[in-house]
């Protein structure tokens, strides 16, 4: 789900961090940060590097941040959508939390077997003269081969624990991972197959249009540059307009999850 | 289909497996499906439309820049020039449009080439308002780090700096006062010419400033045959400007590639100017000092006595600071005479003007002011003076470093309610949170005027505008405010507009050009006759641009 409540993304991201929240009322939430958390956002990387050289254990700063707008006189940071703070924390979960294992919390008292999942959000970029994109959710069952899409919305429902529940077993898988994401792909190959795409015929025939236009515009041109400067604009042209589809994977793991999903 | 190129992602797999097979590092289910939720607020469903809004939610921005992001961003796919007029904020609307490419992911790399004196004001800008985080190229500085750097196009086309930039891929490239590139023969203009780049935007407020070929040089650095090519253009339009309002075709064409906004069309027409000149009187000693001077027996050359004329009219320090000067560095001019007037200055009263300032302050009560004077003396003595009515002021100079520029802006802004600044400070500061200015003496550079109200008449004022010019009867700065300035409605003009009249006329300088006519005036008559005269040719040039402009205008 697209992020609305800012202040319960960053508590719930702070929480997950190990923060300790030292206050949360009214759109102000006031985080003490964990060392980790603080070489991660503070940007004081020579703080920490005297700090350590010292032996000591350093001092982990306060971090007070604002979403509700009508308290912007608190003293703190105002986060908004655009805010480079916000921004630091999206890119950070890009970067550190893209792979996961992940098993179903059952309360169970005899033996039941846990069925492997592979899990992918896939971005979808289409480029051509604009851009685009799309995030698909699918899971693939690593045994009987079964697919569902919009995976997310289906396990938000599913309390799930990084160890092993009490009398749980796991499955081993029968697709590998490396076959299985294959199949993902296939899935998302015929997707788009299926698609029109007027916007990549537009800019094809904007490719082709300014192209022509490029060659008459050097066509009395004898300079001895003229034809290395025209190169460089061809391809600039074809930089700017040459219809591309990207896959980039978000995040992903492996779920071990109960039969009855 | 068959033509699109389809690019995968080998990698993730991979990574996955190595960290299960580790046990490294994986995230907790709140961690992973805040990664999710991050992205699906991030990424951009739609081709069109401007996500950047959502990202800057602090800046209110007006509908004509909206309007040009999107029109550049979406019918022009990011090659254009923006036009405007200036003080419609074409910064505003660059930065907007390369805040939207740079969330879409289109854009990582960036150069900004940006006039010497900009450099700073354009790193503020993107980084305070668009959280660009833009970095001005510093020395010994490699041009492949840094993702945006801003840089002067004199710094950049030059090696070894030339030589890295020319390597590098470049997603956007902004050129800020492109009317440079205008001449095709010119070391800019090939430079920028074989930049590497994707999107590119061009800023000038003056697209055509003489010739139909400027344009064209302009957009072959954009979009190379968009006009056809050199010999075909020159030959159908030639040298002349005005065939661009005959050719419809032409200005269909240029639109493709062109966004102007001009004042009329757009909403900063709310707010106005309200120009007030301020009759002061002199008192008798002051009227008789000033006399003494104009008809000084001494053989003043008649290029200073004019200088000294300026200066009395300005403040007691001001004149009495070059006279001093004179008399110490010429001995065979101390005369009784000089070392009379010297005296006589030193007796003076406060000057009338200043007593006025106080006056007008005192009316427009708690509101922010710039005065504007031609001299420090004067700057200096005033500050001393509105401290002595409890009135708090900042000085302002051209010559200040950057840092201490920002600082009397902030002073000014959060805690003084005057701001004196003096001639060379008028140009780069902005000043929009100020809406009363005080043009304590006038320049007799018309452009130096118009800098000075475009510091508080641009883009983000939000009031009106009122401005007082201080004029003292019976004096030169009567013949200048009355010949010169009432006459060709300076006051009313549209910036820019009188910059072209200038250089068609070839007048350079104008304020030389009027300190020449009173140097070579035998009396104050002649001097008179020659400035109307002056007048009168600008007025009529005027006449002749007013239905140009307003073709041009219409882009």
């Amino acid at each position: 789900m697209a992020v609305t409540d800012l202040n319960k993304f960053l508590a719930t991201f702070f929480s997950a961090k190990r923060c300790t929240i030292v206050e949360n009322k009214d759109g102000v939430l006031t985080v003490q940060l964990t060392e980790e958390m603080d070489r991660a956002l503070m940007n004081r990387p020579f703080y920490w590097h005297y700090i350590k050289k010292m032996g000591n254990q350093g001092d982990p700063m306060q971090l007070t941040l604002v979403t509700n707008p009508n308290k912007k006189e608190v003293k703190g940071e105002w986060i908004h959508f655009g805010s480079p703070r916000l921004q630091q924390i999206m890119n950070y979960l890009n970067q550190n939390e893209k792979y996961t294992k992940l098993f179903q919390s059952m309360n169970v008292e005899s033996n039941t077997p846990l069925y492997p999942w592979l899990i992918t959000n896939i971005k979808v970029s289409y480029k051509g003269k604009h851009k685009k994109d799309e995030l698909i959710s699918i899971g693939l069952h690593l045994v009987n081969g079964s697919m569902k899409v919009e995976m997310m919305k289906e396990l938000s429902s599913v309390p799930l624990q990084q160890m092993i529940p009490d009398y749980c077993y796991t499955i081993s898988p029968m697709i590998k991972l490396e076959s299985g994401f294959k199949r993902i792909e296939r899935v998302i190959d015929d997707y788009i197959e299926r698609q029109t795409h007027d916007w990549a015929e537009e800019s094809i025939h904007l490719l082709k249009k300014e192209m022509t236009l490029l060659q008459h515009f050097y066509s009395n041109d004898d300079e001895e540059n003229s034809e290395q400067q025209m190169e460089k604009e061809l391809k600039e042209i074809k930089n700017r307009y040459n219809p591309t589809i990207t896959y980039q994977v978000i995040n992903g793991g492996l779920f071990y999850l109960s039969p009855a999903l | 289909m068959k033509s699109i190129e389809l690019q995968r992602d080998t990698q993730f797999i991979m990574e996955l497996q190595k960290k299960l097979n580790n046990s490294d590092y994986t995230s907790t289910w709140d961690l992973f499906s805040l990664t999710y939720d991050a992205e699906l607020t991030r990424m951009a469903p739609a081709f069109t439309g401007l996500r950047a809004l959502d990202y800057l939610p602090q800046i209110t921005f007006m509908e004509h820049q909206i309007e040009c992001a999107e029109q550049v961003i979406e019918d022009m796919n990011g090659r254009a020039i923006l036009a405007d007029e200036v003080g419609l904020g074409k910064t505003i609307e660059a930065g907007l449009i390369l805040k939207e490419y740079m969330i879409r992911g289109l854009v990582k790399k960036a150069l900004i080439l940006v006039p010497a004196s900009l450099v700073n004001q354009w790193e503020r800008e993107l980084n305070e308002k668009f959280y660009i985080p833009a970095i001005a190229h510093r020395k010994n500085y490699g041009w492949e780090h840094g993702e945006i750097i801003i840089s002067s196009i004199d710094t950049a086309k030059r090696s070894p700096h030339r030589e890295e930039i020319l390597n590098i891929d470049y997603d956007f490239i902004l050129i800020d006062e492109a009317h440079k590139l205008k001449n095709h023969k010119t070391k800019n203009f090939s430079f920028v010419r074989s930049l590497r780049k994707k999107y590119c935007l061009l800023l000038t407020a003056t697209p055509v400033q003489n010739q139909l070929i400027e344009i064209f040089n302009l957009v072959s650095i954009l979009k190379p045959g968009h006009l056809g090519n050199y010999e075909s253009f020159l030959e159908r339009y030639g040298k002349d400007r005005t065939k661009i309002k005959e050719d419809i075709y032409l200005k269909q064409l240029i639109q493709k590639v062109m966004v102007r906004n001009t004042r009329k069309e757009t909403s900063l027409n709310n707010t106005k100017r309200n120009i007030e000149t301020v009759w002061v009187q002199f008192s008798d000693e002051e009227r008789s000092v000033y006399k003494e001077l104009e008809n000084s027996k001494y053989s003043l050359p008649a290029f200073s006595k004019i200088t000294y004329l300026r200066e009395i009219c300005s403040s007691r320090e001001a004149c009495f600071l070059s006279l001093n000067k004179l008399e110490e560095e010429n001995k065979d001019y101390s005369t009784l005479d000089l070392k009379h007037i010297i005296q006589k200055i030193e007796q003076l009263p406060h000057h009338t003007k200043a007593v006025k300032v106080i006056e007008l302050i005192k009316q427009i009560g708690d509101e922010k002011v710039i005065i504007f004077t031609e001299y420090r003396a004067t700057q200096l003595y005033l500050q001393w003076y509105l401290q002595q009515y409890g009135i708090t002021s900042v000085p302002f100079r051209g010559g200040f470093k950057r840092g201490k520029k920002d600082w009397m802006r902030q002073l000014f802004q959060n805690h003084a309610q005057v701001l004196i600044a003096t001639e060379a400070g008028g140009e780069g500061i902005n000043l929009q949170f100020c809406n009363y200015m005080i043009n304590y003496d006038l320049p007799w550079n018309p452009m130096r005027l118009e800098q000075r109200i475009g510091r508080v008449h641009r883009y983000g004022q939000t009031k009106d505008v009122h401005i007082y010019n201080l004029a003292i009867k019976g004096t030169i700065e009567e013949h200048i405010m009355k010949l010169l300035y009432e006459k060709i409605n300076l006051f009313e003009q549209v910036i820019g507009q009188l910059d072209d009249i200038l250089a068609e006329l070839d007048i350079k300088d104008m304020g030389k050009e009027i300190q020449t006519i009173y140097s070579e005036s035998r009396t104050v008559g002649e001097a008179k006759i020659k400035i109307d005269n002056l007048a009168s040719i600008i007025q009529q040039n005027q006449r002749l641009s007013e239905g140009e402009v307003d073709q041009f205008g219409s882009y």
